[in-house]
């Protein structure tokens, strides 16, 4: 089995767009970050959803005391809200570095392993520096499942 | 920290062993002022410097590392790290801050009383880490400005740090060299502790205290947090509470046990360590293990093994003994003008620079001083003039211990900024009633 048997393709994310596109599509494919291009159409980054909350909505000290938190503080309530303000934002404040990426011929064991070693569940899937998509361990998963269970009706 | 003064050192040029020693000394204590670089890194080097050019021969320079602190250090590092997970402290904190009723004065009162507590057992830095998002989170609530509660914290972890062998590394450093137990800090640092924090409740009082309001609204909210939800492992709690309870009483009978501290602190760390992992597979142990091993502030411990071994190295050259004659000189060889010279440069010295270097180096220069006072046995008044200056000078200023810059850097990044000048404004008198309490504590009961 190799990577491009198991890639979603996403939109990538442009200078400009808004958060809610990004929240949109990330929703859409079920993915948790999209390559960010810039306008020449080179990956230099990705967003994150997990780092656009944290950016957003949640202080440092609402995490340190996550578990304490419930719908009667005024700071639950005020991240909510700062989430709706979020939306309409352009999403380039959110920005990080570009993360790990592997070629779509590689096997998918190699993505499952890079995936591993460096601590994250997604690969972003690049070919001659041109971003064809992302390979999840849930979409590698599913393909496995699909393949086996192909094997069992072709028997 | 014992030093074979007698092994012949071969400085490598036939340089003057005084002089060299001396000036790897200043350099490396100017460069870990400066912070421009780790502090590891320098102690290390400077460490490495004292072998190489030939200060210390290797044999020399690991006996001058005291292991009782460096085993004591990180036994806690250890017991602390796996506790904390468990969530305990922000339990208590949010106990405490039920208890008053969710008054905005009576909160900042348990917030200090709880922090200086779990100073007086563990380590500052780690008690302000997980006291301070509790302190963010309420105050966030109430709608009371934080800067109060976080001035206080940083007293408070100060203070009662001075409390006890295990609260501050200057304690634990001064323990072991001079043999000082648990049971001694506790007696002796304990009482003027309770009173330098009561004094300092007070003045915060009359400054802030009296002002801060919240509306009902606002306090019922805090009364609705749900304390219980704090504790993300109940197993764990209990193990880590039963373990650390019992490591207090091994240090309060460690004497008449013939045991060192940094024995009882290993013994409980390895114990808590064993009965946490009981019942998982080899992997998982070796994770968990990594994990809390990983949780050692390990660049501290390397700093304090360089240290040990730049002042051996300066011990080694004379440079100590003739610092020591120059102080009995200046004070006449008088105990009290020796005592309160010790505690009052030892606290601005404090404020203004890392108290673990300069501690570090006054040991074996009041060591010295034992011939001037008839011997060791009649130095505890200096002793404890040394433990107080350093430890209370810490809250002259924010770099004047890890735990201000702890607590400025994580209210920072929550838009309270804690500017340096503003909290020296303040600080740094209220850290000089707390040595003139400090004065005349030690001059009435030892002097």
């Amino acid at each position: 089995m190799l990577v491009r048997d198991a890639i979603i393709h996403t939109r990538v994310v442009r200078p400009g767009m808004p958060v809610r596109d990004v929240f949109d599509e990330c929703g859409r494919v079920h993915v948790q970050s999209l390559p960010f291009v810039d306008m020449d159409g080179r990956l230099t980054g990705r967003v994150t959803l997990k780092n656009v909350m944290k950016i957003a909505c949640l202080p440092e000290h609402m995490v340190h005391t996550a578990t304490l938190l419930g719908s009667f503080l005024s700071c639950v309530n005020n991240a909510q809200d700062k989430i709706k303000e979020l939306l309409p934002s352009p999403v380039d404040a959110y920005v990080r570095q570009t993360h790990v990426w592997i070629g779509s011929a590689e096997p998918a064991i190699k993505a499952l392993a890079i995936m591993e070693k460096n601590d994250t569940s997604y690969l972003f899937v690049v070919d001659d520096g041109e971003y064809q998509g992302i390979v999840t361990i849930q979409g590698i998963a599913a393909k496995m499942s699909e393949m086996y269970a192909e094997s069992l009706m072709g028997q | 920290m014992q030093v074979d003064h007698h092994a012949a050192s071969h400085l490598i040029f036939g340089w003057n062993p005084l002089w060299v020693a001396t000036t790897l000394f200043v350099v490396t204590y100017l460069l870990i002022i400066s912070e421009k670089i780790n502090r590891a890194i320098v102690a290390g080097l400077g460490a490495a410097m004292m072998v190489t050019l030939g200060v210390l021969n290797q044999q020399q320079a690991v006996a001058g590392i005291d292991f009782n602190t460096i085993g004591l250090l990180t036994g806690m590092m250890v017991l602390v790290a796996i506790t904390r997970r468990c969530g305990v402290f922000q339990f208590v904190a949010i106990w405490a801050a039920k208890k008053v009723e969710a008054k905005p004065w009576g909160i900042l009162l348990m917030l200090a009383v709880v922090t200086a507590a779990f100073s007086a057992l563990l380590d500052n830095v780690t008690t302000v880490l997980l006291v301070a998002p509790i302190t963010l989170l309420i105050t966030d609530e109430l709608k009371v400005n934080p800067y109060p509660y976080l001035f206080t914290e940083i007293f408070a972890s100060n203070i009662g740090g001075t409390a006890t062998l295990i609260g501050d590394p200057p304690n634990i450093m001064i323990g072991s060299a001079v043999g000082l137990t648990f049971n001694d800090f506790l007696l002796n640092l304990g009482p003027v502790s309770v009173i330098s924090l009561i004094v300092t409740m007070g003045i915060i009082y009359f400054i802030w205290g009296r002002r801060l309001q919240a509306t009902d609204e606002a306090r019922e909210r805090i009364m609705q947090f749900r304390e219980r939800e704090a504790i993300t492992d109940v197993t764990l709690l209990k193990q880590s509470l039963t373990v650390l309870a019992l490591v207090i009483v091994g240090f309060a009978f460690a004497h008449p046990l013939g045991l060192e501290p940094a024995t009882i602190a290993m013994f409980g760390a390895g114990v808590l360590l064993l009965i946490t992992n009981i019942g998982r597979d080899a992997e998982e142990q070796s994770e968990d293990v990594h994990h809390s091993f990983g949780e050692v502030e390990w660049v501290t411990i390397f700093f304090f093994v360089g240290l040990f071994i730049v002042v051996a190295g300066i011990e080694h050259a004379g440079l100590l003994n003739i610092l020591a004659n120059w102080v009995t000189d200046v004070t006449g060889g008088d105990m009290t003008y020796t005592a309160m010279l010790i505690l009052w440069v030892s606290a601005v010295a404090s404020a203004i620079v890392d108290n673990i270097p300069f501690v570090a180096t006054m040991i074996p220069i009041i060591e010295s001083m034992a011939p001037t006072f008839g011997g060791s046995e009649n130095l505890e008044p200096l002793w404890w003039s040394l433990a107080l200056g350093a430890c209370l000078g810490g809250n002259g200023s924010l770099v004047g211990a890890s735990a201000n810059l702890i607590v400025a850097a994580f209210a920072e990044r929550a838009g309270h900024r804690i500017a340096f000048l503003r909290f020296m404004a303040l600080a740094f008198p209220l850290m000089l009633v707390s040595i003139v309490i400090a004065s005349i504590y030690v001059y009435l009961r030892y002097l």
